[in-house]
């Protein structure tokens, strides 16, 4: 659908491969509210997605599950055994809905990468990685503050013990700026990241099929389309492991950081 | 496309865009590699004796650590020398 | 509670595995943010001195430096 629209827009005699504009997306329609786009829509659907699914698994839970209360619980167990017990601890099961919530929400908004029709993985706008990640870091500094207090929170991830007075100095703002600032930009840059790229690798390839296939067929040409035909389906393939793996890796780091801000000692 | 790349072959053509990405492309290659091996080795060493896990866990994460910091300072000079 | 054999098979044998599995992802993951924190720590002095002083020079030196102490950093917080 984009590669067809960025061909008509061309409109030009040189294969042209797809850049940033294919992320722009105005409102859905013609006289449409301008916030209405395709991501916003794709988050909609994401949350009703998620929101239906578990109604579905879990509203009537039987005791030898059936159908699809099967597959909510495989999620479950999913989180639970990899995520909130390793990384929070024996009070993880405490933070089982934050986590279970966070983790399907990405993985549905990654997951429609891929979905036919939509196309278009929702955080590949960074303000869709932004503000969990930003839930997350208000989170992790509001349980930091209540489980070690304001000073001793500060001390803790400022003054690592061990060191000389003297490279305290020069050490402490590293600590402070990596702790209270690049966490929470590096924890929304991975998601955003991966899927941005990920999107424009797949967009790339299939123009690159479309191009040299359908409209402009050459001898010399048709075999680079076919190339990129192939490349289509195996990128296609690939990203939907890094989706599930990105969905994985944050709510790792969400784990991560409540479990540090619990556990302090480490 | 073709004409562009002979071109830039050829050096007769001024190179543009932003070749600051492509600067990093190219520099991200070497800890990419350097990562992989890292890791990969670190598990095997791992499967292997698994009772040193401590300490081939700590030295993974120095290595992983060296190895990164080239990957970032490929990263900042195309915006040191720009 | 659901499933026992899952639970014990596979995972790490030792209680106490679990702040170790802990303290091991939250530095793997921290390690880079601390590396650029120390590059943008130490490479933003150097550009604000190279601004000041009319310099040039600075600014890499600052990175490079701030680099190895935040290596350094690494090296204490998890190396040992």
């Amino acid at each position: 659908m984009s590669a067809r629209q960025l061909l008509a827009a061309e409109g030009g005699n040189e294969f042209q491969a797809p850049g940033t504009e294919i992320f722009e997306w105005g409102p859905l329609w013609h006289g449409a509210p301008s916030w209405l786009t395709k991501p916003t829509l794709i988050v909609a659907l994401s949350v009703i997605i998620v929101c239906g699914f578990f109604w579905a698994a879990f509203s009537k839970p039987k005791l030898v599950p059936r159908g699809v209360q099967n597959v909510g619980e495989v999620g479950y167990l999913f989180v639970r055994d990899q995520l909130a017990r390793p990384l929070i601890g024996k009070d993880g099961d405490k933070w089982m809905p934050f986590l279970m919530s966070t983790f399907f929400f990405i993985l549905v908004m990654n997951l429609m990468g891929v979905v036919p029709v939509m196309q278009l993985p929702a955080p590949s706008h960074i303000a869709f990685a932004i503000v969990p990640a930003a839930v997350v870091y208000v989170l992790m500094i509001f349980l930091s503050i209540k489980e070690q207090g304001l000073v001793g929170y500060f001390r803790n991830m400022m003054f690592p013990p061990g060191l000389p007075a003297w490279l305290y100095v020069i050490l402490s703002p590293i600590e402070l700026l990596s702790n209270i600032i690049l966490r929470p930009f590096t924890h929304a840059v991975r998601l955003f990241a991966n899927m941005f790229a990920g999107h424009l690798i797949i967009a790339f390839f299939a123009t690159v099929a479309y191009w040299f296939l359908f409209e402009k067929l050459t001898p010399l040409g048709a075999s680079l389309g076919l190339l990129g035909f192939v490349m289509t389906i195996i990128m296609t393939a690939f990203e939907i492991f890094v989706q599930a793996l990105q969905a994985f890796i944050f709510t790792l780091l969400a784990a991560s950081y409540i479990g540090g801000a619990l556990h302090p000692d480490h | 496309m073709l004409a562009e790349a002979v071109n830039v072959l050829a050096g007769d053509d001024r190179i543009t865009g932003s070749l600051g990405a492509v600067a990093y492309g190219l520099a991200a290659i070497g800890p990419g590699i350097g990562v992989g091996i890292i890791f990969g080795q670190g598990v095997q060493a791992i499967a292997r004796q698994p009772e040193l896990y401590n300490t081939i866990r700590q030295n993974m994460l120095l290595g992983f650590a060296l190895t990164e910091a080239l990957a970032l300072i490929g990263f900042v000079v195309p915006f040191v020398h720009p | 509670m659901v499933r026992p054999a899952m639970s014990k098979e596979g995972q790490r044998p030792d209680p106490e595995s679990d702040a170790d599995h802990r303290a091991f992802a939250n530095a793997a993951w921290s390690i880079p943010s601390y590396l650029l924190s120390g590059m943008a720590v130490y490479g933003g002095l150097g550009w604000l001195l190279d601004r000041w002083l009319g310099t040039s020079a600075l600014l890499p030196i600052g990175v490079v430096v701030g680099l190895a102490l935040a290596l350094y950093l690494v090296y204490h917080r998890y190396g040992r």
